[in-house]
């Protein structure tokens, strides 16, 4: 676990922390709903391990005290009235741009068997 | 520059009677018909809605109607934007069959400001890469040299400017795909403050760091695309009410007095000398008429590339999520799960597969504290830095990016000597901070950019800046030969 990063880098050797971390190709493309052919998993395999080593340089920084924050506006909840509208988008329009539609209904496959 | 037809002097034209829309879009469909097969700039021009559109503009004229701001002004809209009735498709095999069923907020804005939308342009797919030869239709080739890459991800819309196919062209910039490729074909490139332009519409990338912005040959006429399409919009809860927006006519181009930090961490080892030289050149232009050189340090900037590659391939794997064939693009054939994986297995190119994999690995129960709120905590900090720089300073100058434009296929296995390309242009969209990207210059008869960038909604600020470099030099007026 990345934690135990500072130990490990203590005993010598180049700081490479994608070594220590737990990169199961199979698990991560289960999470991320793909699919990955042989090529693939070879690419990234060799690819996924350096990428992490060059963004793991974000552990020099000390940021003791200061806020992680995900958007940097003033911005804080933006609220609007809770009245009907009309969306911008046809109605016709937007059962057209569905993959599959029935009639006037828009169509998915069903979830149980 | 009597070549170089501008946003400005189209719409003056167009306005005066001297010329009408529908000449000028029919000259700029030829042009395309013509050149773009060298240049892969489109994936689709709109012939018949472009000139549809250019004599309702004749129509109004002739009537007598006051024509709107941009009234007959041929623009372009990268590949990523929805403009109702067509296609888009990001890029993307995912969405090649999709058509949108509204109009970006940004796209409906130039409409009604009477700009002729004639094409959607290349991009990297789902706006990731930095040389637009991840998209899944085609290449784009720069107009400077057609064996190097025009730069990405909005390499396609920059192209069509750089070419002079169109006046003008939106683009959207997450880590630098404006001001990178702007930089790499020679023209002015503007990212603007992170909630100035609306994001509705887009094709999501990375919510917190994505903004739209114009391509044009002038920093005048980037303002005037801009000034149709910022400010507030109910859609995007992101967006800003601005108190005033900068216009164009108004504007007074000037470099006295104002303060130029310079940071030293944009000038680093392994850069392309001749592009240091340009910049260095260009400061000296800024000190020679009236502004303060600073030379100051920003140490966190360094940091704004790695903290760029964990936010944006994580928000990149949660928006595109929603690409699993069910309510966009084409339907897989299976149950459920296996529909879920063919349709994105085949549709997503390696690009794409990798970032996802990235954010999903860098959002797994584990490494979310060590890499995610690591990085967010580093955005802020890198703000923070920028805050305090500002104080000092009006504007930061620095060169756009390290190099020139690189040969097709050169950086395209290696995917972080790509990402390096954008190691100057990333902090802006950190930080949240406005970044353009002026023309300055040749290295080996290839474009150089340089980047201005200012305090958030100090748009106005940077422009003048910008606009008085252009008074004083004519590197904007350069043209690729045909």
């Amino acid at each position: 676990m990345w934690t135990d990063l500072t130990l490990r880098r203590t005993q010598g050797g180049e700081f490479l922390p994608s070594k220590y971390m737990d990169i199961n190709l199979d698990h991560i493309a289960k999470l991320a709903k793909l699919r990955l052919t042989d090529s693939e998993k070879e690419t990234l395999g060799r690819q996924l391990p350096s990428i992490v080593d060059y963004i793991a340089k974000l552990q020099e920084v000390d940021t003791s005290g200061i806020d992680p924050k995900a958007y940097l506006t003033d911005a804080t909840n933006v609220f609007r009235s809770d009245v009907p509208s009309t969306a911008q988008a046809e109605r016709d329009a937007a059962v057209a741009a569905f993959p599959k539609s029935a009639g006037d209904a828009l169509e998915v496959p069903g979830i149980f068997n | 520059m009597s070549e170089l037809l501008t946003v400005k002097a189209i719409r003056d034209a167009v306005a005066e009677g001297t010329v009408t829309a529908e000449e000028i879009v029919k000259n700029s469909l030829a042009r395309i018909d013509a050149e773009d097969a060298e240049i892969g700039a489109f994936l689709e021009v709109f012939h018949t809605r472009a000139l549809e559109k250019a004599r309702e503009i004749d129509a109004m004229k002739v009537r007598g109607d006051v024509l709107p701001r941009l009234a007959g002004v041929p623009v372009a809209i990268k590949d990523n934007m929805l403009l109702m009735g067509e296609k888009a498709s990001a890029g993307s095999k995912i969405l090649q069959d999709y058509t949108s069923a509204y109009s970006a907020t940004v796209v409906a804005r130039l409409e009604e400001a009477g700009a002729i939308i004639v094409g959607r342009t290349n991009m990297d797919e789902f706006a990731m890469g930095s040389s637009t030869e991840t998209s899944a239709f085609q290449k784009t080739r720069n107009p400077w040299d057609t064996s190097r890459v025009p730069g990405g991800s909005s390499g396609g819309s920059c192209a069509a400017v750089a070419a002079g196919f169109v006046a003008a062209a939106l683009g959207s910039d997450t880590g630098g795909s404006i001001r990178q490729p702007a930089a790499l074909c020679g023209i002015v490139g503007l990212k603007p403050t992170y909630g100035r332009v609306s994001r509705y519409g887009i094709v999501a990338l990375a919510s917190s760091l994505d903004q739209v912005g114009p391509f044009a040959h002038t920093v005048e006429d980037a303002m005037l695309v801009m000034e149709v399409i910022e400010g507030r919009d109910e859609h995007d809860a992101t967006s800003v009410e601005l108190d005033s927006k900068p216009v164009a006519e108004l504007l007074e181009p000037s470099m006295k007095g104002l303060r130029v930090g310079v940071p030293k961490e944009y000038f680093i080892d392994g850069m392309d000398p001749e592009v240091r030289a340009r910049v260095e050149e260009a400061i000296e232009v800024f000190r020679a008429n009236g502004a303060e050189i600073i030379d100051i340090s920003l140490p966190l900037s360094p940091y704004a590339l790695p903290t760029y590659y964990i936010i944006q391939p994580a928000e990149a794997s949660s928006n595109l999520a929603r690409f699993d064939g069910m309510r966009y693009g084409t339907r897989a054939p299976g149950a459920l799960e296996d529909s879920y994986l063919t349709a994105r297995s085949e549709g997503f190119g390696l690009e794409v597969k990798r970032r996802i994999m990235l954010g999903s690995f860098i959002l797994s129960a584990g490494y979310y504290d060590a890499f995610y709120k690591k990085s967010l905590a580093v955005r802020n900090a890198l703000r923070k830095e920028f805050d305090e720089a500002f104080k000092q300073v009006d504007v930061i100058i620095s060169p756009t990016t390290p190099g020139t434009a690189w040969k097709l296929g050169e950086k395209f296995d290696d995917p972080i000597a790509m990402y390096l390309a954008d190691v100057f242009t990333t902090p802006a969209n950190i930080a949240g901070l406005p970044g353009i990207s002026i023309p300055c210059g040749f290295a080996n008869d290839l474009p150089v950019g340089l980047q201005l960038q200012a305090k958030p909604f100090d748009e106005m600020t940077m422009y003048k800046a910008a606009a008085a470099y252009q008074t004083l030099t004519d590197w904007h007026t350069k043209v690729p030969q045909a």
